[in-house]
């Protein structure tokens, strides 16, 4: 009886033992790709940090979110970095500078090498300068008016010519990071050196893990840390354990409720820094004349149904500040134009003088669009429901054709929540962005949700164009006052950068770009 | 499938002259059987009723307005200031949302259920009477559903149709109607080869008749059984949903986004994420204890009926 | 046997094809624009249009399937809009990750569900049995992802024990297969007491009780024997339905794995990418699947393959 059975029961047994091996090996495969220590705490000379997008890559030209930057900063470089106070400090760049209208010298560090040792030639800043200028929709290009050409003068010094002049020229090639000109393609880089104080030693595409150590021939000071890790936890919540438990040394972009829960804790430290950004409930420009938003009064009238004293202590919890014009007060060139002002009483009587009775609005964002998004709309709900006008949510998730209805070709709605930063640290520049929307541009609605007034746009190309300092800071201001007396926002403010760290990380210096350079930042011994 | 057909049959003479002691009946396996089928069917009716006697009258209880806010009265512990599930993020009555927000997720499971049973009835029924290319086609879609990657598939046609109540309840259905048909399907194929089947035939009944006339109702009884436990999964399914952002519209509360929301709070208010999970927990552990009890009764009855 | 495999090879090969092809058709109705997701907030109608040219989305829907179709005899889907790689390399480099949990929780599954459904049977119906069975009941009904955040508050925020997400050391590995494997134990130490409780009222097993088999070798070789099959099935069955991603936990602990890779490819209307994971998740599928059919013969000697045609 037990013979008859063997052969199946040794089968059996054969197969078992297969499905462990599989088991194994898929485990065993893993374990060759993600770097385990025992325990999950970052060693003495390593600092750990934890972003919330996916590290996809190192190539700066296609991946620009904020803390994205921080990581590629420290492993390719520019000719010029963004100083502590906003002026342009040189990099691989001995000297820059303007040496006719058109034209830019720079002379390259003596002796620069790449972390492999090849030199730093022209060549490298030529190439680089095409592959930015051949992505599409680059964050970067558009500050650009023109991207300058290379002219070789020796293998230290070239010229940057342009048709145009661009007097900010070395501010803008803090963005242009450099790679071997003959490493480098349009296509992402997945790989390779710069001159940073890091190089990667290796990384993991799947889990968007990176492991970086110090450049030992790096051209600057040494970085103090010998090894950085970088991690990508989606999940905020999971970003706030970890930096808890001590688990992850930084965590970045944090938003308000995370901050909250993390302040006070034994060894964990907050840092803020102002932004460059300004996040709008933007009313919908491309209503019909009859339609009551298409009055100024009407827009001005609602915006005093938003209390925006409650929205930033309560929801927000003091992490932003109530916009006082139309752009940031951190942005050069900035104007105070006026106040948002809670006034419920106010907003009724304005719209019952208006004849506007039965208002509905249709709130439309994006999930993420700024922190704390959800909670500020649903608030609004109901600070709207006070004054009689009935407010409905229409929430889109990353990836939906919100673009589609901003431009209002799949549905109409009065409200955007958006939010729309100036890297620059220029008002013009989002001026230019937001509020410079001309009929022209309307066609294929590329205009801000159908912003087209032609005295305000008038108005903004003038600041734009001139050159008299006196005049030019008169003329922004005349054209922030024509803007505000649209009112076409109920209410905006200006977020903070958050950062939370464990007390041994020390000198991170938070910048309004909300980056920080990874080379100062050193561990407590 | 036979269960014990030793000693119940003989116990029918008028005077009980057996060893046998009343503590050893009750010791028997079909008495503790029937014993623990009803605590199962108590037990999981009390936990259904304590979740869903307050959300149906949610609209009567002296409860606080779901969508009522107080940004003063943020995150409060449970009990503080007459909250007795405490608040949420912007000062919500806890208690009231989770009630109000089991509306919204009760009813999208009710009628997610209606609408995968009518499909899986009807489809699987036709398979099952009709055979031939009819069973090939219906068959091998409910094979190629076993493997596609179910909730992608839900979530593209929530992204493709927009995140209302019937768009949801619809996906639902399409996730569990397969259940209901490959049982139909199987209960259609043994009744279709019973004898009145053919006498309806002979008859000249038309085949569309005699389906929907006679033979789905004579199966209609076990199929129903199953929609219990599809109760408990569509439940689970739509808090998933609205977990992954594909939920109805703001400002509906349900389940799966209060928990998505409280996620961002667990380490200060542990509250906004247990107490809505739990209400999930106990409503559908009830639900799957019922279900279990009435599938355990069913299948003694009917083995009772064949020993007979 | 030689005309069964081929047969089911082509029939799984065919689900496969219906299924890329109706995921093919979906994220291209679903409203939504890759070329927005990709070129940012900040671009013009005329940068977008460029940029849907490159991605070869201007062209008419079905010249893009041919072009799908013949991409999938080659084996390259194309690149991954957000990564910027071959789609089918970026979901080979998460793919170990999903196999590492969905194995170590079929595992765990199988460790605890077994002993503990071969329990539940010879107990049937006991107090302790019926308190067992409830909390199984209670298993099966948690959503795994309240499930997975309780864990977390209680194992990584009250009693710091393991890392909160993301899989950089073993102890990462711990959170998520609990929570994967509490459903499995639920479901299949059930059905191990199903089996059992059937083969033990089964009239072999009281001919071998007559004839003087011990209890231990009826539980162990006769009853557990044969309840191998199905339960060896379910097993399979569950694992091959965990290849597809355990989306909901791996998006509560940061695991970085396919399920959190498709959510993510959704967000970004990635569409090489969607498809890649989908083509390769379900070929995966399938064959363990077919896998699991050509076990049988070698479990049980009655089952003779072709002949014996599960329906």
């Amino acid at each position: 009886m037990t013979a008859e059975f063997s052969t199946p029961q040794m089968s059996r047994r054969q197969l078992l033992k297969l499905a462990s091996a599989a088991g194994l090996f898929a485990a065993v495969g893993v374990s060759a790709t993600a770097c385990a220590g025992p325990t999950g705490l970052p060693g003495k000379d390593t600092l750990t940090l934890a972003l919330n997008r996916s590290l996809v890559s190192l190539d700066n030209k296609l991946n620009q979110f904020d803390a994205a930057v921080t990581v590629q900063r420290s492993v390719r470089e520019g000719l010029t970095a963004i100083g502590p106070d906003i002026a342009p400090i040189p990099m691989l760049a001995e000297s820059m500078k303007m040496t006719a209208p058109t034209r830019w010298t720079v002379k390259l560090r003596e002796g620069i090498t790449y972390s492999d040792g090849r030199k730093v030639k022209p060549k490298d800043v030529a190439t680089a300068l095409e592959m930015y200028s051949k992505v599409q929709g680059s964050f970067v290009a558009s500050f650009f008016p023109e991207f300058p050409t290379v002219t070789e003068v020796d293998e230290r010094n070239f010229h940057l010519d342009s048709k145009g002049p661009i007097p900010i020229l070395d501010a803008l090639m803090a963005l242009i990071l450099i790679s071997p000109a003959e490493d480098n393609k349009a296509e992402e880089l997945q790989t390779g050196v710069g001159t940073g104080p890091y190089v990667v030693q290796s990384f993991d595409r799947g889990a968007g893990t990176y492991t970086l150590v110090k450049n030992e021939k790096y051209w600057g000071e040494p970085a103090p840390v010998r090894q950085v890790n970088v991690r990508f936890l989606p999940e905020e919540s999971s970003r706030v354990i970890a930096l808890r438990s001590g688990e992850v040394d930084v965590i970045d972009s944090i938003s308000p409720n995370s901050m909250e829960q993390l302040q006070g804790l034994p060894g964990v430290t907050i840092e803020t820094a102002s932004s460059l950004r300004l996040n709008q409930i933007f009313y919908n420009f491309r209503k019909p004349k009859s339609h009551p938003l298409s009055d100024a009064k009407v827009r001005q009238a609602l915006s005093y149904a938003v209390d925006g004293q409650a929205l930033v202590h309560d929801v927000l919890i003091d992490t932003v500040e109530q916009a006082q014009g139309v752009t940031p007060t951190s942005l050069t060139g900035f104007a105070k134009t006026g106040d948002y002002v809670y006034d419920p009483g106010k907003a009724k009587s304005m719209l019952a003088d208006l004849g506007v009775d039965d208002l509905k609005l249709k709130i439309i964002w994006e999930t993420g669009e700024f922190p704390s998004d959800t909670a500020i709309m649903e608030a609004l709900v109901q600070m709207f429901g006070d004054i009689g006008v009935k407010t409905e949510l229409q929430q889109f998730e990353p990836g939906g054709n919100i673009l589609q209805w901003r431009q209002g070709k799949e549905g109409d709605w009065d409200l955007l929540g958006n939010g729309f930063s100036s890297p620059t640290g220029l008002a013009i520049t989002m001026l230019q962005g937001m509020y410079a929307g001309t009929s022209e541009k309307e066609k294929t609605r590329d205009t801000y949700q159908g912003y087209v007034i032609p005295s305000v746009e008038r108005k903004i190309v003038r600041a734009a164009s001139e050159v008299d300092q006196a005049k030019r800071t008169a003329y922004l201001k005349d054209a922030q006052q024509a803007v505000w007396d649209t009112w076409p926002c109920a209410w905006a403010f200006t977020p903070k950068s958050i950062l939370a760290r464990r007390d041994r990380v020390q000198n991170l210096e938070l910048s309004a770009a909300n980056a920080y350079p990874l080379a100062r930042v050193g561990l407590e011994s | 499938m036979s269960t014990t057909v030793n000693n119940p049959t003989h116990a029918a003479e008028p005077v009980r002259r057996s060893a046998v002691t009343k503590a050893q009946i009750k010791g028997s396996s079909a008495a503790r059987r029937a014993r623990s089928t009803r605590i199962k069917l108590w037990l999981g009716t009390i936990l259904t009723l304590i979740v869903v006697v307050p959300i149906a009258m949610a609209n009567l209880l002296p409860i606080a307005d779901p969508n009522m806010q107080d940004l003063g009265a943020r995150r409060l512990a449970p009990l503080v200031d007459g909250h007795l599930f405490g608040t949420d993020q912007l000062g919500r009555d806890l208690l009231a949302r989770v009630l109000f927000g089991g509306q919204t997720s009760l009813m999208i499971g009710v009628l997610a259920v209606v609408v995968s049973g009518a499909v899986g009835v009807i489809l699987g029924s036709i398979a099952g009477f009709y055979g031939k290319w009819a069973d090939v086609i219906i068959s091998r879609v409910l094979e190629a559903q076993l493997s596609l990657p179910l909730l992608m598939m839900l979530l593209l046609v929530v992204a493709l149709f927009g995140p209302s109540i019937p768009v949801i309840t619809g996906v639902i259905a399409i996730a569990q109607w397969p259940e209901v048909a490959r049982l139909t399907r199987s209960l259609v194929l043994v009744e279709r080869e019973k004898p009145y089947v053919d006498a309806a035939k002979t008859l000249g009944l038309p085949k569309v008749q005699i389906l929907a006339q006679h033979v789905i109702p004579n199966i209609f009884k076990q199929a129903s059984l199953v929609i219990l436990l599809l109760l408990a999964q569509a439940v689970l399914l739509e808090s998933a949903l609205s977990f992954l952002g594909a939920g109805p519209q703001r400002p509906f509360s349900t389940w799966g986004r209060l928990i998505s929301d409280g996620q961002d709070y667990i380490t200060t208010s542990w509250w906004m994420v247990t107490l809505p999970g739990l209400f999930i927990v106990v409503l559908v552990v009830g639900v799957n204890l019922l279900g279990d009890a009435l599938r355990d009764g069913n299948l003694r009855r009917s083995s009772k009926k064949e020993g007979k | 046997m030689l005309t069964y495999l081929p047969k089911r090879i082509g029939q799984g090969l065919l689900t496969v094809f219906l299924t890329v092809s109706v995921v093919f058709l979906l994220i291209r109705m679903a409203p939504g624009d890759p070329a927005a997701s990709f070129a940012g907030p900040l671009a013009t109608s005329e940068q977008l249009a460029a940029v849907r040219e490159q991605f070869g989305l201007d062209k008419p829907l079905f010249e893009q399937y041919i072009i799908f179709i013949g991409q999938l005899f080659t084996g390259h889907l194309g690149q991954s809009y957000s990564f910027q790689a071959p789609a089918v390399q970026v979901v080979m480099d998460r793919l170990p990750y999903t196999l590492t949990l969905a194995t170590s929780s079929i595992l765990l599954a199988a460790v605890v569900a077994i002993p503990l459904g071969m329990w539940m049977a010879r107990r049937s119906d006991t107090d302790a049995e019926l308190g067992v069975n409830v909390l199984t009941i209670a298993g099966q009904s948690m959503p795994d992802f309240w499930t997975g955040i309780m864990l977390l508050t209680g194992f990584s925020v009250i009693i710091p024990l393991f890392p909160a997400s993301g899989f950089t050391t073993w102890g990462g590995l711990v959170l998520p297969t609990i929570t994967v494997a509490i459903l499995q134990v639920a479901l299949i130490s059930r059905m191990v007491k199903r089996e059992m409780v059937n083969n033990f009222n089964a009239p072999y097993l009281n001919i071998a009780r007559s004839r003087g088999v011990s209890e231990r070798v009826l539980t162990w070789r006769y009853a557990l024997g044969n309840a191998g099959i199905p339960v060896f099935t379910a097993l399979g069955t569950r694992f091959a339905a965990m290849l597809n991603g355990v989306v909901v936990v791996e998006v509560v602990f940061g695991w970085p794995g396919v399920g959190s890779l498709i959510v993510r490819a959704l967000e970004t209307r990635d569409y090489p990418l969607i498809q890649a994971t989908v083509l390769i998740t379900a070929l995966l599928a399938v064959a363990v699947q077919l896998l699991i059919d050509l076990a049988y013969p070698l479990l049980d000697p009655r089952v003779r393959l072709g002949k014996a045609a599960s329906a």
